[in-house]
Parts: structure tokens; C-alpha cells; sequence
């Protein structure tokens, strides 16, 4: 698996999915319309593919741009995801 | 899910600073190398650490194991470990390779050498540094088993991981 996704296009940035975030929406990356606050992207991604909050996003971080962000508290917004950011998915990790 | 996918002739694979070296590979892990990127003649010990794929989890059997990563954060992370580990013990030298892809059963998935004047701080920056891997690196492993679904293993809990879809 990759971990670089293409270069999002105008208006867009890049979304990359690890591990079982990868195995639940059955992809490595996409590209998704900027900007979107986190939790509008939560949102987003739940009603993109059902079910993901409760089982895979409750456990996750998530990073923009390589650093890791606070995940909003229901009901509020967050950080805003600008165009050409890259945001990942950081299910718990297990290297070793 | 390949080993090797387009794309990767842009990605990452290793960084290095002031006696700090982190890497990312698809191939076998070469103790020698790893070893070398510690040495030096100020040092008195070299403490290797190899991790090796085990063949159950849970008494229950694993046919192999699966390494994925995110690149750039994750030897970014590394790089960020070694460099703690090499200051509060005051080590001449750390090194951390990863494995990535597919790890069949008994073989290294991750080294860690650190070399300091004397031993005791190599042996306890040793496993500070495995540890520190352990819970921050973001490289996921799969384990898959016979006749079953993988699943995607953390370490936090040492629970099983979520169940695959595909």
C-alpha cells in the first residue's frame, strides 16, 4: 500500500485511509471538495460509507498535513481542511 | 492488496541526523547494516534488538503478517524517538528500521541498534526505543490466518484488531 496519494485536484485535498480504514472503504486515498471542517468531513464519511463513525473513526486520530489535530466534540466544527491539504485516517497503530 | 504500488518512486523510505537513522523497506532487514549505522569508537556497547513475526496470536495460528505505514509520518515519528533516546541516554548512535509488505512467519519485521559508552544505557535505550515504536508509529500490521479473514492488529490493547471487509 502507498502511502502518497496523486496531488488533489483544484478545490479538493487529499483523504488517505490506513489499515482498517483502508479495509472499510476499500480504498488507499480520495479526493473529497475543500474546505471542510472535521467534523463536517466525520459527517461526511459516514453517510459516504455507513457504519465508519462507530467502527472505525471513534478509534482514529487524524492528521493534516502531518501533524495531529483535536477531533471536535459532537456538534462542533473543528479545524477547517483548506484545498491541497493531505489528511489521513491513524487508526491505532501496531508496527513492530 | 501488492507489496509495491505506483506511486512509490515518490515515497519516503529513510532519514537520518546527527546519529539518528530511521528506515522503511520491503526488503529483508540486514542486521549488519543496521549495526554499522551505530558504530563508533567512543562507544563500548552495541545492544541489537530484532523483532521477529511469531507464528500465533493467541495460540491461535498466523500464516504470515502484513506491514503497512504512512511514510513520511512514520519516520518522521522515528526520527522524533531516536533522537529523545539518543539525548537522555546519552548514546553515540541509534538506528530503527521497519519492514514493510509481507513478513512470513520467523523472519525480523523491525531492528533497533543504539551503541553508547558503556552497556547499561544501550540495554535501556534499547527497549525505551522498541517501546516508544510500539505505542507512536504509524505502521500497522495484519495478521492473516488459515482459511479466515486477516485482521488488523493494536498494539495499544493488545486486543484483536477490526476484522477486513475484502
Amino acid at each position: 500500500m502507498t502511502s502518497s496519494a496523486p496531488k488533489s485536484p483544484p478545490g479538493h485535498f487529499s483523504l488517505l485511509y490506513f489499515a482498517s480504514a483502508s479495509s472499510f472503504t476499500g480504498k488507499d486515498y480520495e479526493s473529497l471538495s475543500a474546505p471542510i471542517s472535521i467534523g463536517k468531513l466525520f459527517s461526511e464519511l459516514e453517510s459516504r460509507y455507513p457504519g465508519m463513525q462507530a467502527k472505525i473513526l471513534d478509534s482514529c486520530l487524524v492528521t493534516v498535513n502531518l501533524d495531529y489535530v483535536d477531533i471536535p466534540t459532537e456538534g462542533e466544527e473543528g479545524l477547517v481542511i483548506q484545498e491541497g491539504d493531505e489528511v489521513a485516517i491513524i487508526p491505532p497503530v501496531s508496527s513492530g | 492488496m501488492g507489496d509495491i504500488k505506483d506511486g512509490d518512486a515518490n515515497e519516503i523510505w529513510e532519514m537520518s541526523e546527527q546519529g539518528c537513522y530511521v528506515g522503511l523497506t520491503y526488503d529483508h532487514l540486514n542486521i549488519q547494516e543496521a549495526m554499522d549505522k551505530v558504530r563508533s569508537p567512543m562507544a563500548g556497547a552495541i545492544v541489537l534488538f530484532a523483532g521477529t513475526t511469531r507464528d500465533n496470536f493467541a495460540g491461535k495460528p498466523v500464516k504470515e503478517l502484513h506491514y503497512t505505514a504512512y511514510n513520511k509520518l512514520a519516520l518522521r515519528s522515528m526520527l522524533a524517538i531516536c533522537k529523545d533516546i539518543l539525548n537522555k541516554h546519552g548514546l553515540k548512535g541509534i538506528s530503527m528500521i521497519h519492514r514493510l509488505g509481507t513478513v512470513p512467519i520467523g523472519e525480523e519485521s523491525i531492528l533497533i541498534a543504539v551503541s553508547s559508552p558503556h552497556r547499561q544505557a544501550a540495554w535501556r535505550a534499547g527497549e525505551e526505543a522498541l517501546e516508544a515504536c510500539k505505542s507512536r508509529v504509524e505502521v500497522w500490521k495484519r495478521e492473516e490466518f488459515e482459511g479466515e479473514e486477516g485482521v488488523w492488529r493494536a498494539n495499544r490493547d493488545g486486543a484483536m484488531g477490526q476484522k477486513m471487509d475484502s
